[in-house]
């Protein structure tokens, strides 16, 4: 069983499509649906973070693996100050996979990270 | 066996982290290859202090001081009873590192 980092991007990506009304060509919709126009809000951050991690491990649920997920997600205020994000994983790289998702608009940047691990049943 | 001891690498991350960094200082041109070096040091680390069969995911994030604001979140799917992780922060007056290490148990 291999891991499919395009199907992962692309659920992240697909996933707010129906939400959307606004065609858009190869934005990552699950983000977009979340944050979409929204300015950077303290207050609302916290629920935001949690509707995109939430979102994103319910279609890679659908999608009917045998894999255990991680799904992380930074949002961060832009003043011009620079990130950076680096992972190491100590996995069997035949079978699990990661990939990251990176959006963003006028006062935010978002970056998701998904982890799949894969278990023998 | 046993299980993933999320105080216990919290502890190490906390301790790699501020001996790693200390007193650091934010570059933009050294500092991405700084957080790959951290996330492979802090899981080399968390490896030896986690049981074995644990599969391990260490993510970090490792920005400049400034005026922003940042929320880290993560969720994962998982089995509750063996499968756990662990976060630590570091900051100086430069930069600022958030760092997760999750553990995995391979059934």
């Amino acid at each position: 069983m291999i891991f499919n980092a395009d199907e992962a991007h692309n659920i992240v990506k697909e996933l707010g499509y129906a939400f959307r009304y606004c065609r858009s060509s190869s934005e990552d919709f699950v983000i977009e649906s979340v944050l979409g126009k929204a300015d950077y809000n303290h207050n609302k951050v916290n629920q935001w973070t949690a509707a995109i991690v939430e979102q994103s491990l319910t279609h890679l649920v659908k999608l009917g693996k045998t894999y255990k997920y991680i799904v992380t997600c930074a949002v961060m205020q832009r003043s011009g100050a620079g990130l950076h994000t680096a992972s190491s994983c100590f996995w069997d790289t035949t079978t699990d996979g990661t990939c990251t998702v990176r959006w963003e608009n006028r006062t935010m940047n978002c970056i998701v990270n998904v982890f799949a691990v894969a278990i023998i049943l | 066996g046993c299980k993933f001891d999320a105080g216990q690498v919290q502890q190490v991350l906390e301790g790699a982290l501020a001996s790693a960094l200390g007193t650091m200082v934010y570059s933009p041109q050294g500092s991405a290859p700084l957080a790959q070096s951290l996330a492979e040091l802090l899981r080399s680390q968390a490896k030896e202090v986690v049981p074995p069969r644990y599969k391990l995911v260490c993510h970090v994030l490792l920005g400049q001081q400034g005026q922003q604001s940042l929320l880290v979140a993560s969720r994962a799917l998982w089995d509750p009873e063996s499968d756990s992780f662990a976060s630590a922060t570091f900051s100086n007056t430069s930069l600022f590192a958030v760092a997760t290490v999750h553990g995995v148990y391979f059934e």
